[in-house]
């Protein structure tokens, strides 16, 4: 691709959405209310980014999804690697992860909070159960999907059960697993938001639902760019952490 | 012993011991919590959960699933038919596609759920507002399917198709509108998982009526195995789609073995 085509014509899109975006509320005479202009956006932004309140709550928010996901991560792919080793665990569990796999983390909100409150706790267990559940379901198909030739030179060579699982299996998968991860980010990070509409004290989630209870709209739309930029700042990061540990391949 | 069995019963008999020992478990934790009182002291035994699972069934269940369920098929037809549209045309008009694809993949990454509360200043707290969410979120997965689909028609075919003569209009009945469909029809499965989920968060905020403002009559009133009895009727019925919608998609598609895809 050229570069008119790589960098230009992605301008010209950005700049004739603004302008749709701008034309839409002079005709119309929007109120502020209804879609404030690009602008007032923008200012509503910086200001924000000014604020010691804004920088507290994406402080929470970041630390509720950090410490889920750290936990779901972990958990999800050891229980995954025994459901992909152990043929008898398998055919156990895969009824029980199956069905509460169909309980979306969103449904658990209601009752995450009855058990702890608008805690930290309750939302890190939500991005907990969020993302051990990508990882299991990921992890174990493809340790199953694991050329059986890398498994029958393991044990030519002489290793046992554990160390083969540890050696062969989780290095062959461990690229499916690196972009499960990363899939499972924006999973649990959109988990936090949704929570934090529902209850909290502090957080993106409650930002954006205070500002759209006062109708301050331009911050509402500044705050789902924050959520958006976050997200995709996240994701970027495992990507570039995957990278960086998996260069043999 | 086991070598005499075949594999099928084998699962079986796995499967159901795999989950006897998981309700054995949620039952010992239900009594050891009652007595203990620690973080989680509100954890009823499964049959109380069922109990009020029935109890539902027979009363309101019916009403509110069939109005979560109207939000979600209106939104998810609404958001698969334009992204469809919005797709084909992207994916087929080259200089549109380099305009405007780049505009829809910086949107992707606020997802549908950022959305609520802007949807709700927009449309209130009625069917529209979650009606658009549910449109919004399916939409966003199925366009990235379309353009895909649209884009990927082997070069060997559509040159065939030019060498015998076929006019732009063939060429786009024959070709191009299978090929996206083809696309369209697995991200329109892949999007049920993701309306569902969407119908629940906007239903939990805007909570007027469905499932999820059930869910959250009943949790304010603190009825924990009502909870979990709404928590499993919103698994059942995502379970429920996503089965009916695999049975489809292997009728409509049987060359594609891959049914299993997330």
């Amino acid at each position: 691709m050229k570069v008119r085509d790589r960098l230009l014509l992605p301008l010209v899109g950005v700049l004739a959405v603004l302008a749709v975006w701008q034309m839409t509320v002079i005709l119309y005479r929007l109120p502020v209310i209804v879609l404030p202009p690009p602008l007032d956006v923008a200012l509503a932004l910086v200001r924000l980014l000014g604020t010691h309140a804004f920088w507290r709550d994406v402080g929470t928010s970041l630390f509720e999804f950090g410490s889920g996901y750290a936990i779901g991560v972990l958990l999800g792919i050891a229980i995954g690697v025994a459901i992909g080793e152990s043929r008898t665990f398998r055919l156990a569990s895969t009824p029980v992860v199956e069905s509460l796999r169909f309980i979306v983390p969103f449904a658990w909100i209601p009752l995450t909070i009855l058990w702890f409150g608008t805690s930290y706790t309750g939302k890190i267990a939500l991005v907990a159960y969020a993302v051990f559940f990508v990882m299991v379901i990921s992890t174990s198909r493809s340790i199953a999907a694991v050329d059986p030739t890398l498994s029958r030179v393991g044990i030519s060579l002489g290793m046992g059960r554990l160390q083969l699982a540890w050696n062969v299996h989780l290095r062959a998968a461990a690229p499916t697993i690196a972009s499960a991860a990363r899939a499972a980010a924006a999973i649990g990070w959109i988990a936090v938001v949704a929570a934090e509409y529902i209850g909290a004290s502090a957080g993106l989630g409650l930002m954006i639902t205070n500002a759209a209870s006062s109708l301050a709209t331009p911050v509402v739309i500044a705050g789902m760019i924050v959520i958006g930029l976050v997200g995709a700042g996240v994701s970027a990061l495992i990507g570039w952490l995957a990278r960086l540990k998996l260069d043999y391949r | 012993m086991r070598a005499q069995r075949s594999p099928r019963a084998q699962a079986w008999l796995l499967g159901c011991a795999g989950v006897l020992v998981a309700l054995a478990i949620w039952t010992l934790l239900a009594q050891w919590l009652a007595t203990g009182g620690g973080v989680i002291n509100r954890l009823p035994p499964p049959w109380r959960v069922l109990r009020d699972l029935v109890a539902y069934a027979s009363g309101e269940l019916w009403r509110d699933l069939l109005f979560s369920l109207r939000v979600f098929t209106i939104g998810w037809v609404l958001g698969a038919t334009s992204a469809t549209l919005v797709g084909l045309t992207l994916g087929r008009v080259p200089m549109l596609g380099n305009v405007l694809i780049p505009v829809i993949e910086a949107i992707r990454p606020v997802s549908s759920i950022a959305w609520v509360p802007l949807s709700i200043v927009w449309f209130g707290f009625g069917l529209t507002s979650k009606v658009f969410l549910v449109g919004l979120a399916v939409f966003l997965v199925v366009i990235v399917y379309a353009i895909d689909g649209s884009r990927r028609i082997p070069h060997d075919l559509e040159r065939t198709a030019t060498m015998l003569g076929m006019s732009g209009w063939q060429r786009f009945r024959a070709l191009v509108l299978p090929g996206t469909l083809t696309e369209v029809l697995i991200g329109s499965r892949v999007a049920l998982m993701a309306g569902w989920g969407t119908v629940i968060v906007a239903e939990l905020v805007a909570a007027d009526s469905g499932l999820g403002a059930h869910l959250i009559a009943v949790q304010q009133s603190y009825n924990v195995p009502a909870v979990m009895a709404t928590m499993l009727c919103f698994a059942l019925t995502g379970f429920l789609m996503n089965a009916a919608f695999a049975r489809i998609e292997q009728r409509l598609m049987p060359w594609r073995h891959d049914v299993d895809r997330p």
